[in-house]
């Protein structure tokens, strides 16, 4: 049996919307995606009655104990259709991690199965008032009982730790880190709508940053925010008859289930070991390789997930992608550069979920990147981290 | 007086391990079917995968590795802002392969720290009748 995606480059995105990315934004979360969702569809070329599916991923990721809110602080798919007033045929939220990738996956599912014809797929970030992470718990039952009480809590070390084992293992060096920032920053300077339009990070800036959990400091953060992106996917027989070059969906992947750990510890070698596995289905799902890829959206909404990726996607040898960074191999000004970052990531727009990589690879492959256009015909949009998360190959050609 | 830290909320499976500790003892749930060491136990056993595991927890040496380790330096939790900086320590115990265990090291954020270096648990003493294990550098005292 054939791991390649029986829908391999049968459905298509068709059009896009995306908010300006702010701290806090004046009008309410709700109101925000209601504005980018109609104009995503105007952009596709279709009309509000036209849209027959609505799909997200409604995750509101704070270890905070914020209120969960529909329009508020998150926004439903059957939240979107109910206020656009449509009744579409099919409504779904993803429920999981690696966000965009799943919200994807469940979309051209929807539309290959023709359960949907126009599906709007959205995300909307929120940024709450006060610490986004920071919890007033004064008792840990569950699954937090074995970390909380000794202070390990929130993705701050959690990242942490599998980054200084990274450090240690490997002599990475802050310096091959900086590297990183500058180029998300730079390129993320250059987006009108990105938080950091026209703030890029000098490494000097970087390596001053004290740290807030070693070797993490608040640079290899992505700044939470309120923010919306609207895709529109329909199947490649419809994408034919619309105003933009369709962007193809050739396979996709999730990771598998990660060894069973305490909360929120991710040890280097799970990420990893079950990363590389969910690289090998990517691949197979696809239908291609890392050298056939000439646009890797890698994650990085944590820095050191973009060594991870690197790794795991097969771009560079393991253990060798801080080098590799310092070594000017993620300059995407550059042509002897990948282009992994040239979508600013979110460390360069802000916290928004893997929306920066999937809007990269779209922008690119449809050819509507303006000024940034580059050559590029396959994609990758990652998500998360390669052992808890996920990815898309997207594709200017179907093939 | 500061802020106290969270408790644990020991609940049916957890119960003799939060006891023990309280004696200044650090057990491990263990697979009855398999006999591997399991944290934290699960309704299943991720290594024979049976779904009635009975865990049973035992005494261990509460020596180990240090696999990695961070400095936290702001607090996130209620109890822990008079405690900053303070180390975190991710070790893998004596007892099983990948037997990993996270918990403070009480040596301070200066105790200059390598892979692989030993350590041993320690208790924390946070509220009457309630010890965290923690971990100390070097054998047990």
């Amino acid at each position: 049996m054939s791991g390649r995606f029986g829908a391999s480059n049968q459905v298509a995105l068709v059009g896009y919307a995306h908010s300006v990315v702010q701290r806090h934004a004046a009008a309410p979360l709700g109101v925000l995606t209601l504005d980018t969702a109609r104009r995503a569809i105007a952009d596709a070329g279709l009309r509000t009655d036209q849209i027959d599916g609505f799909v997200t991923a409604p995750l509101f990721p704070t270890a905070g104990a914020h209120a969960v809110e529909d329009g508020v602080s998150t926004v439903s798919a059957t939240w979107l259709a109910d206020n656009l007033d449509v009744r579409p045929r099919y409504a779904a939220g993803f429920q999981g991690i690696g966000q965009m990738p799943g919200a994807v996956a469940v979309a051209v599912n929807a539309i290959a199965a023709g359960a949907a014809d126009y599906v709007v797929l959205h995300r909307a970030m929120h940024n709450p008032p006060g610490r986004y992470h920071g919890n007033p718990m004064t008792s840990a039952g569950g699954a937090q009982q074995w970390t909380a009480p000794q202070g390990y809590f929130g993705p701050l070390s959690m990242i942490a730790l599998p980054y200084n084992e990274y450090v240690q293992r490997y002599g990475a060096s802050r310096e091959a880190m900086a590297a990183v920032l500058v180029e998300a920053r730079r390129n993320g300077a250059r987006l009108p709508w990105s938080y950091w339009h026209g703030r890029p990070l000098s490494a000097e800036e970087y390596l001053a940053e004290p740290m807030i959990s070693d070797p993490i400091c608040r640079y290899d953060c992505d700044i939470p925010v309120d923010g919306v992106a609207a895709f529109v996917l329909t199947s490649a027989a419809r994408a034919a008859d619309l105003p933009h070059r369709p962007v193809y969906v050739s396979g996709y992947a999730t990771s598998a289930p990660a060894t069973r750990r305490l909360p929120l510890h991710w040890p280097l070698d799970d990420i990893m070991a079950v990363g590389r596995e969910t690289t090998r289905r990517l691949w197979e799902s696809a239908g291609v390789g890392p050298t056939e890829v000439d646009l890797p959206q890698v994650y990085d909404g944590f820095s050191p997930f973009v060594y991870f990726w690197l790794e795991t996607l097969g771009l560079c040898p393991p253990g060798e992608a801080h080098r590799f960074v310092l070594d000017g191999g993620i300059d995407s000004d550059s042509p002897k550069g990948l282009p992994v970052l040239s979508g600013g990531g979110a460390l360069g727009n802000g916290r928004m979920h893997g929306v920066p990589q999937m809007l990269e690879c779209y922008l690119q492959l449809a050819g509507r990147a303006g000024e940034r256009q580059r050559t590029a015909t396959i994609g990758v949009a990652c998500q998360s981290s390669p052992h808890y998360g996920g990815a898309v190959v997207y594709s200017a050609e179907r093939f | 007086m500061s802020t106290p830290r969270p408790l644990p909320v020991p609940d049916e499976v957890s119960a003799p391990y939060w006891a023990a500790a309280a004696q200044h003892t650090l057990v491990i749930a263990r697979c009855s079917r398999c006999a591997s060491f399991v944290l934290p136990p699960g309704q299943t056993c991720p290594h024979c995968h049976s779904v009635d595991p009975r865990f049973r927890f035992e005494p261990v040496s509460g020596t180990g590795t240090v696999r990695s380790w961070t400095v936290v330096r702001q607090a996130f939790l209620p109890g822990f802002d008079a405690e900053v900086p303070f180390v975190l320590v991710d070790v893998e115990l004596t007892e099983q392969s990948e037997l990993r265990m996270i918990g403070r090291l009480l040596d301070g954020p200066a105790a200059a720290l390598r892979l692989g270096d030993r350590v041993s648990v320690a208790f924390e003493d946070v509220a009457p009748g309630v010890s965290i294990p923690a971990f100390t550098l070097g054998a047990p005292a």
